[in-house]
Formats: structure tokens, C-alpha cells, sequence
């Protein structure tokens, strides 16, 4: 691998988003000696750019136009490609969130390179190969793909590699006047944005722990237990699809195959039977906890720890814990 | 309004999934290939569309190799689309996300290209690269993973969202443009059975043979398969003896923060 190693930087306000920060650490292991270049996008972009310029980042470009407030794949893509050229880049990371997602195929094609999306694990050989990892079929089968030509581009999972720590040297922050966007086809209007309550916690997507419930909850307030589990680990709540068929939530909390697919570090999951349905979203979680009262739910096949018992005295005695050993 | 949307045979979610000898793939042996996940929702996306707005036409696309790439044509058929495309390729060929973007990219070109409506992923490979790289070929915009697709007659654009973190992010675009699906929270149709048997029978466009990439072009975007494997069997959990619930809560706490490490 000869050119440098560019990673597409997002954020969310002022602040690099944490898929980002293991995009860098994911690219710093790659890049070697040949350089880490980070580039951010959009207005006001000064306080991220200091953060990535400390974690490993080489050169941090900044491109300020306000046209890339609004995530556009097609102009995010011309950008970075443009840049790509411009420093002869070798391989491009983009971290796993939803805009990095709709970004890696988008790249790949405008810049007529390999591409692999969703890795959970990569090296490069002493040949310059990029060796990839990542789980397909719902994490039922692990596929292992090789690029080997001179532009690759990443695609990562989130959650699968650490954030990198501030040590070393801090590298240098540039801004660049807006690269050639070659020809961009005509674009959409963001309107509105619904988030989600203030202080609900993390996204599902990028909690590190996702605390699950089911319809052993039995009531929509005894979720309550859960939220205050969830606030205990600093994670989000989840549900199974009984919860949000009978509306005790919206359907953005469903995990499973027909809702939302995660992969924390954690996931509890909390009077939930364990249908395959369910299963397939949160498979592939680093480790998983169940707590149900019938020792023959079929979660307890996949989890790795299990309790039987009564969830209304297990969660709240398990939240005291976790607040005790974690001196909150 | 002329409404593509493109599927890819994926094998039975149900399928017991074996390598193959060599240990780069699935054993395709007795795999049994259907429409599903994603691009259900998407037909079932594209149909809604059709029903919406008078005089739209809605075209499946896919590419892959016979029988199955043809039998999930006729699947969509049967669901309601008014026609079907097929780009055929090798069993070898289907593997690459790109190649099939390419090859997507010019089957779709052949009429007029206003909607182009794709799965967020397939059920199979996951990748999530095929739309966006299908529509930067076409030269239109994409977005994704997208809910709630309308369309605005009296505006004359499309309305949708997309469910990106934290929230749902409404917009407003033009035709053309390519979504990719996140889900229709509603659930996709069954086909008739008398709609099944006339899907039997409609004729399926071919695409015009793909344009093989020069040899550098080729190098350059090839990503190689090498393997495929399952992961570690999981072996059922550890499960925790206790007398009383804050014993259980203890070493729970103790086994995440000492052996499993992901005690935050
Ligand atoms: C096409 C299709 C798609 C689907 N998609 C999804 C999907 O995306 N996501 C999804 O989750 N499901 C999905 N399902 C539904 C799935 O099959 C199950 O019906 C669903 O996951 C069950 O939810 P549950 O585990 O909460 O409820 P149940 O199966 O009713 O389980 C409740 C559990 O709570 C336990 N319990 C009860 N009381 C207590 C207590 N006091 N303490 C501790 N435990 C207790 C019980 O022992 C039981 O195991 C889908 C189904 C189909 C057919
Ligand atoms: N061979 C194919 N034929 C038709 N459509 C495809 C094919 N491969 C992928 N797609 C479409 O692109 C989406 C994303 O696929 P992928 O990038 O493989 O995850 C799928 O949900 C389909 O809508």
C-alpha cells in the first residue's frame, strides 16, 4: 500500500460522532507510516477538526461550505473522491454509521475502487492486501474478502473497533477551498428532523449496550425499569416486536428482522422469548444477557449469561448493582 | 410515473448454512432461492406507488444466474409487477456487489429512470453498496435507508424519510432519484394464486449483455472473496445460581466485568 489512508469524518453538532473517532482508530493501524489524512465536511468545523488532529490524524483537511450540512451521498461522494485524487490516496475508511453507509458504494463507484462494507476486523499483509472480516447473514457466517488493488474503500461496523487514544503527535489542520464536484445530479430539501426525547440516550445504532424488553414487561411503565438500567450502563432501550405491535413503543425501538439491526457490545435482554425473528437483529452483540423467568426460553440458547427468574425483582437489583460498582 | 425496483434472489432465510468445499462461500446445494427481506418491502413500496399515482408502471430488475433469478421475477410478477427485466450473470458473477451495480445500472437504462427503488441490503451478503453505486452510475441522487416514501402530486417531488440516528430526517426530492429501503412497516402482500399462474406466462426482458470492465478497471474494483465461515457454535448460556435477587444481580456484574469485559 503505497498513498495515504483518508477517513470520512461525521458529526453530530460540533462533535465528531463516535463511529468516526473507530473510523480513525480502525485507519491509523492501516495506514502505517504512509499517512492518515482525516476530512470533514460543512460549516463550523474548527472544534472536531482539533479532536481528529489529536487522535492519530496526520493532516486534518477541513472543507467549509454549508452545501454539506445536509448529508447528500452524490455530494459527499464528489468531495471525497476529489480529495482522494488530489493526494493520491490508497484506500478510504468510512465509518458504520447510517450516512457512512450510503456513502462506501456511492465512493467505490466514482472512484472505480474495491469496496467492502460492515468490517468487524482488518489487517493489511506484508503484500499491501487489505484482508477484511465481516459477518453476513445476520451474523449466522463470517465472509473474508481480499482487496488488492491500489483504491480500496472501507466500509466499518460500528462498535467493532476502539476509539483511539489521544496520545502521540497532534497532526495538522488545512483548510481546503471546495475540490471540483464534477457533475451533481439534482438534489433533495431536508425539511424537518423528528429526534428522538431529549436525554433518551444514545441511537440505537451506536449504543455500546442496548438494554431489550419484551412482553414479559407486561405493562408500557414497566419499561421504566428498564430506562433506569439503560441510564445505569450509559445505553438505549430496545424492544421485541410484541412491544411495538401492542404500541407500549414506537416501532424505531423494534429489533429483529423486521426492525432494526444491532450489534452492542451488550445486549440484556429482559422477558423476551427469543424467536428467530428477534434473533437475527441482535445476534451478532459481543455478549448477551438474558433474563426470563421460563429456564426453557429459547434465548438462553444464544445468550451467554442467563437468570431465570422474575424480571420485576432481577432488573431493578441488578441496576443498584451496576450503579454501585460504577459509583453512580 | 416509471417505478424500477430491483431484487436479488437470497437464499430461505430458514437455509442451514453450510461452506462449500473450498471455504470461500455458501454450498448453494439444494439452497432454495426467494424474494425477501428488504426488497419484499421494496416491491411492496413500489406497489403502494403504483396504486397512488395513475398511469405508473412499476419494472423488477435483477441480476444472477437462471433458475433463480428468474423465478424471483416471476415472484415479483406475481406480487403485481407489470414487468421484469433480467440481466443474467454466473452464480460467480452474483457475488459482486459492483459488477451488479454496473450491470443493474445499465439493465435500468434502457427506459426512462425516475424512481429507482432498492432494499437498504440484502439478506445474504449485507453489503448495502449496490443502490448507492447503481445510482452514481445512473447520475442521479440516492437515499437511504429511507421510511414512508410518497409522492407530492401537487408539488410534483417525492416525500419521504429517512430513519438516520437519533431521529427521522424528513426531505423533500425530485425524480430522479434511488432509495434504499429501510423497511415498509406495513406488511408486504401475498401474491394470488391466479396472479401467480398469468406470472407464469409473462414474457421477461433481457438486458443487454454487460460490458466487460477493461482489465484495469477490473483490478481496480475487484474485491476478492476468500472465505466463509461460521462462527463458533453459541453453547448456551452460563447460567446464574442464586438465592436472592441482589446475589444474582452481584455475580452477573461480576462475570460481565471480569470474564466477558464489556461491563462499560
Ligand atoms: C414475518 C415476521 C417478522 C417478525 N419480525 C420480528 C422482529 O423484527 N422482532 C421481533 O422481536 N419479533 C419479530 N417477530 C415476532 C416473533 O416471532 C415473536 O413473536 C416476538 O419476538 C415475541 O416477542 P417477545 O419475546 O417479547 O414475546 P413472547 O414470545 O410472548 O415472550 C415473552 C417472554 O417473557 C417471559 N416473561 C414473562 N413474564 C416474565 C417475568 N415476570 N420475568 C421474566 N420473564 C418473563 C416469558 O417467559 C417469555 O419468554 C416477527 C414474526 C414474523 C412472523
Ligand atoms: N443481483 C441483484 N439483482 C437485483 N438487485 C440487486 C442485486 N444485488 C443487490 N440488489 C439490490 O441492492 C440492494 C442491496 O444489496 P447489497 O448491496 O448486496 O446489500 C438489494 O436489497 C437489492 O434491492
Amino acid at each position: 500500500m503505497s498513498g495515504p489512508v483518508l477517513v470520512v469524518v461525521e458529526r453530530r453538532g460540533r462533535d465528531p460522532v463516535r463511529s468516526s473517532l473507530e473510523a480513525i482508530g480502525a485507519a491509523r493501524n492501516l495506514a502505517g507510516g504512509t499517512g492518515l489524512v482525516a476530512v470533514l465536511l460543512g460549516s463550523d468545523l474548527e472544534p472536531a477538526a482539533r479532536i481528529v488532529a489529536s487522535l492519530g490524524a496526520s493532516k486534518v483537511i477541513t472543507v467549509p461550505d454549508r452545501r454539506f450540512d445536509t448529508f447528500h451521498a452524490a455530494l459527499w461522494a464528489g468531495a471525497v473522491v476529489s480529495m482522494a485524487q488530489e493526494l493520491l490516496v490508497s484506500t478510504i475508511v468510512v465509518a458504520g454509521t447510517t450516512n457512512g453507509r450510503q456513502l462506501t458504494g456511492r465512493l467505490a463507484a466514482r472512484w472505480g475502487a474495491a469496496a467492502v462494507s460492515g468490517v468487524t476486523e482488518i489487517a493489511s499483509t506484508p503484500e499491501g492486501v487489505l484482508v477484511a472480516l465481516r459477518p453476513i447473514f445476520s451474523g449466522r457466517a463470517i465472509q473474508e474478502v481480499r482487496l488488492e488493488g491500489p483504491r480500496r474503500v472501507v466500509g466499518l461496523r460500528p462498535n467493532a473497533f476502539p476509539e483511539p487514544d489521544a496520545s502521540g503527535p497532534v497532526g495538522t489542520v488545512e483548510e481546503h477551498p471546495v475540490p471540483e464536484l464534477g457533475s451533481t445530479p439534482a438534489l433533495g430539501q431536508r425539511i424537518a428532523f423528528e429526534g428522538a426525547a431529549a436525554g433518551a440516550g444514545p441511537d440505537l445504532a451506536e449504543a455500546t449496550v442496548i438494554v431489550s424488553g419484551g412482553r414479559g414487561l407486561k405493562a408500557p411503565e414497566n419499561f421504566r425499569l428498564l430506562e433506569e438500567l439503560a441510564a445505569s450502563l450509559g445505553g438505549a432501550v430496545g424492544a421485541s416486536r410484541a412491544v411495538t405491535d401492542s404500541g407500549w413503543k414506537p416501532t424505531s425501538y423494534q429489533i429483529g428482522q423486521t426492525g432494526r439491526t444491532v450489534s452492542p457490545q451488550l445486549y440484556i435482554a429482559v422477558g423476551i422469548s427469543g424467536a428467530i425473528q428477534h434473533l437475527v437483529g441482535m445476534i451478532s452483540s459481543r455478549t448477551i444477557v438474558a433474563i426470563n423467568s421460563d429456564p426453557n426460553a429459547p434465548i438462553f440458547k444464544v445468550a451467554d449469561y442467563g437468570v431465570v427468574g422474575d424480571l420485576f425483582q432481577i432488573v431493578p437489583a441488578l441496576t443498584a448493582e451496576i450503579r454501585k460498582v460504577r459509583g453512580i | 410515473m416509471e417505478i424500477l425496483v430491483l431484487v436479488k434472489p437470497v437464499p430461505d432465510p430458514e437455509t442451514r448454512l453450510r461452506p462449500n468445499a473450498a471455504g470461500t462461500g455458501l454450498d448453494t446445494e439444494g439452497v432454495k432461492w426467494v424474494l425477501a427481506g428488504y426488497d419484499e418491502s421494496a416491491v411492496e413500496q413500489a406497489l403502494l406507488l403504483k396504486e397512488a399515482i395513475a398511469g405508473s408502471h412499476v419494472r423488477a430488475v435483477a441480476f444472477g444466474p437462471a433458475p433463480r433469478t428468474e423465478e424471483i421475477l416471476r415472484s415479483a410478477l406475481a406480487l403485481g409487477c407489470d414487468a421484469a427485466t433480467w440481466a443474467e450473470a454466473s452464480g460467480e458473477q452474483a457475488l459482486d456487489p459492483l459488477l451488479a451495480a454496473q450491470a443493474l445500472a445499465q439493465a435500468c437504462s434502457t427506459g426512462p429512470v425516475e424512481l429507482v427503488l432498492v432494499g437498504k441490503q440484502a439478506l445474504d451478503d449485507e453489503a448495502g453498496l449496490v443502490g448507492p453505486a447503481v445510482a452514481e452510475r445512473l447520475g442521479i441522487a440516492d437515499y437511504g435507508p429511507v421510511v414512508d416514501l410518497r409522492w407530492d402530486v401537487s408539488a410534483g417531488q417525492f416525500t419521504f424519510a429517512r430513519a438516520i440516528e437519533g431521529g427521522l430526517e424528513r426531505m423533500t426530492a425530485p425524480a430522479p432519484m434511488l432509495v434504499c429501503l429501510q423497511q415498509a412497516w406495513n406488511d408486504p402482500r401475498t401474491a394470488k394464486l391466479q396472479n401467480v399462474l398469468k406470472a407464469r406466462r409473462t414474457a421477461i426482458d433481457r438486458a443487454p449483455a454487460l460490458s466487460a470492465p477493461s482489465a484495469p478497471e477490473a483490478a481496480a474494483s475487484s474485491a476478492r472473496i476468500s472465505g466463509f465461515r461460521l462462527p463458533p457454535p453459541r453453547t448456551g448460556a452460563k447460567m446464574i445460581e442464586y438465592k436472592t435477587p441482589q446475589e444474582a444481580a452481584e455475580k452477573l456484574v461480576r462475570l460481565l466485568r471480569d470474564e466477558a469485559k464489556t461491563l462499560p
